[in-house]
């Protein structure tokens, strides 16, 4: 089986500033990964870049098969429904209930899904995140943790074959980053792809995956699961 | 054993229905919402627009008035009326008569007798007092004379001038220049028309696209969330366009109907005042000025917002 996230020399330049410089890598289909690094070490843009919120400088960045480096603005809604994101903070619509704002990124998607699969299908991502019994709260309504979980229900309602999150439990409390984290390793067990930027060490060494280490927009290390490497400390600095 | 044929629904139907739901819901239904919600930011664009369309319609039917103005002076500017001497024989009149008939640049020629002259003279404003003035009948006969091109009548009125059947002291009608005036005037005025609604477009479609920008701005997030969640363009784009839809087609709504009710309420008051001045400017022509009014509106708010949404979103 192919990959479904794959970098091939990637640079992606502000100014004279590199934030990624000649990357490569390849993510695999139910593979959680942790991406860590210094802050400005390029794990947001090398996210970005796969959301195609930014175009890379130089190289190729294939996501799912599609050519993203060279993609048309018409396609990206195509690609964006192939790929969840989990920022860390939320983005929830407030003025739409947690079903809703679950059911939008279906609808969005879809049109030809109705108003009843749309609600059953995101009533079972919430059940799946714990909050089934939360539909018609308001995001407002919520505790950070839960608003993150509907946020990863509404990235995944839509089931994605890769699911990317943004430090994903950078305002929670580490019981609510490991409940996270539980979820998050749940949904790549089913088969989605999971790729996570933090800065979580704790979390990254204890739970053994797989580790992409950037610094100053070099990838230094890719570290297959099961090993606690060396340059943990980079994702705390 | 009999059975019961249960008719389900046509799945393809069906889909038609949801994706029409979901269609409406996002575009319309997102965009009404969205508007009513924002009525504090799209109220001033909502202001601006409707005086500048109702300025455009009254300049687009005084465009017309003129216009018919232009065109009853054309017609009877062609008319040259020649003036027939009181010592002329029958015969020398008939010469000019024929010789008029027969020139290729007349249309037509008619006799006017001098009771004829008199008769029209009195239903003329200003005219009855003159014609009542004098015992004897101080008009002319002539022979009016319809021109094929206003451009002819010069060269008519120099062939006539001096026939001896020609009232040697006011031969003819003809003024020099006289149409050439107001035509001159009347191009002025087209040309000010014009200027003065391209002035108002130009107004409109700013104050259109400021208002869908600072829509934007306030919905940012709005806009990002959808993105990110793989909506396509035409749904984060649509429901903007559809409110300067909505917005261009309340202000055409609203200055469409002003339009018509001044203009009907001029035509009712004083009719013949009305016919004078405007020519041409019935009840028809003020409902059909109404529904430009409001289709102007309708194209201009939502032509507006698009060039906003292009100008001020990212993809």
């Amino acid at each position: 089986m192919g990959s479904i996230v794959e970098f091939s020399g990637v640079t992606r330049a502000y100014g004279a500033r590199l934030a990624l410089d000649d990357v490569c890598l390849a993510l695999e289909p139910g593979e959680l990964t942790f991406l860590v690094g210094p802050s400005g070490a390029g794990k947001s843009t090398l996210l970005k870049l796969i959301n195609r919120e930014l175009r890379p400088t130089k190289g190729e960045v294939w996501v799912d098969g599609m050519a993203v480096h060279n993609l048309k603005a018409s396609r990206v809604a195509a690609l964006r429904r192939r790929v969840g994101v989990v920022f860390q903070n939320y983005k929830l619509l407030p003025r739409l209930t947690t079903l809703e704002n679950v059911a939008l990124a279906l609808q969005v998607g879809d049109l030809r899904v109705s108003d009843e699969e749309a609600r059953d299908r995101s009533l079972d991502a919430l059940e799946a995140v714990g909050l089934g019994d939360r539909g018609d709260a308001f995001p407002d309504q919520l505790s950070g943790g839960q608003q993150q979980r509907v946020a990863v229900a509404r990235a995944v309602v839509a089931q994605p074959p890769l699911l990317i999150a943004d430090e994903p439990t950078g305002n929670l409390d580490m019981d609510t980053a490991w409940e996270m984290m539980d979820l998050f390793a749940d949904i790549a067990a089913w088969g989605t792809s999971v790729l996570i930027a933090t800065h979580n060490v704790e979390i990254v060494t204890r739970l053994q995956r797989r580790v992409l280490t950037l610094v100053q927009g070099r990838l230094v290390r890719d570290q297959p699961a099961g090993r606690t490497g060396r340059m943990a400390w980079l994702a705390s600095s | 054993m009999a059975g019961i044929v249960v008719k389900a629904r046509f799945p393809r139907r069906r889909m038609v229905r949801t994706v029409v739901a979901n269609l409406f819901r996002y575009l319309f239904g997102g965009a009404v919402r969205n508007w009513i919600r924002n009525i504090g930011g799209t109220a001033p664009a909502l202001g601006s627009m409707t005086l500048l369309l109702l300025l455009t319609g009254l300049v687009g039917l005084c465009g017309f008035a003129i216009h018919n103005l232009d065109q009853l002076e054309a017609g009877q500017a062609a008319v040259l009326h020649v003036y027939i001497s009181d010592a002329a024989t029958s015969a020398e009149v008939d010469s000019l008569w024929d010789r008029l008939a027969k020139d290729g640049r007349v249309a037509s020629v008619d006799y006017t007798t001098k009771a004829q002259a008199l008769l029209r003279a009195q239903n003329m404003p200003g005219l009855p007092q003159l014609a009542d003035a004098s015992d004897s009948n101080p008009f002319p006969a002539s022979l009016d004379v319809h021109v094929k091109s206003v451009n002819d009548v010069a060269a008519i009125d120099a062939m006539v001038r001096y026939d001896l059947a020609v009232d040697p002291v006011y031969p003819t009608s003809y003024d020099k220049g006289a149409y050439q005036r107001i035509q001159t005037v009347l191009l002025g005025i087209a040309v000010a028309g014009f200027a003065f609604l391209g002035l108002l477009g130009f107004v409109a479609v700013t104050v259109t696209i400021n208002s869908i920008r600072s829509a934007i701005h306030a919905r940012r997030d709005e806009v990002a969330i959808m993105q990110l969640v793989g909506a396509p363009r035409w749904m984060v784009r649509g429901p903007f366009i559809v409110e300067g839809a909505i917005t261009g087609a309340l202000a055409g709504a609203a200055a469409g109907l002003v339009t018509f009710g001044l203009s009907f309420a001029g035509i009712t008051a004083a009719s013949n005042s009305f016919t004078q001045f405007a020519p041409g400017v019935t009840v028809a022509v003020a409902a059909v000025a109404a529904a430009l009014v409001f289709a102007t509106g309708l194209g201009l708010g939502s032509g507006a917002s698009m060039i906003g949404v292009r100008r001020h979103m990212e993809s």
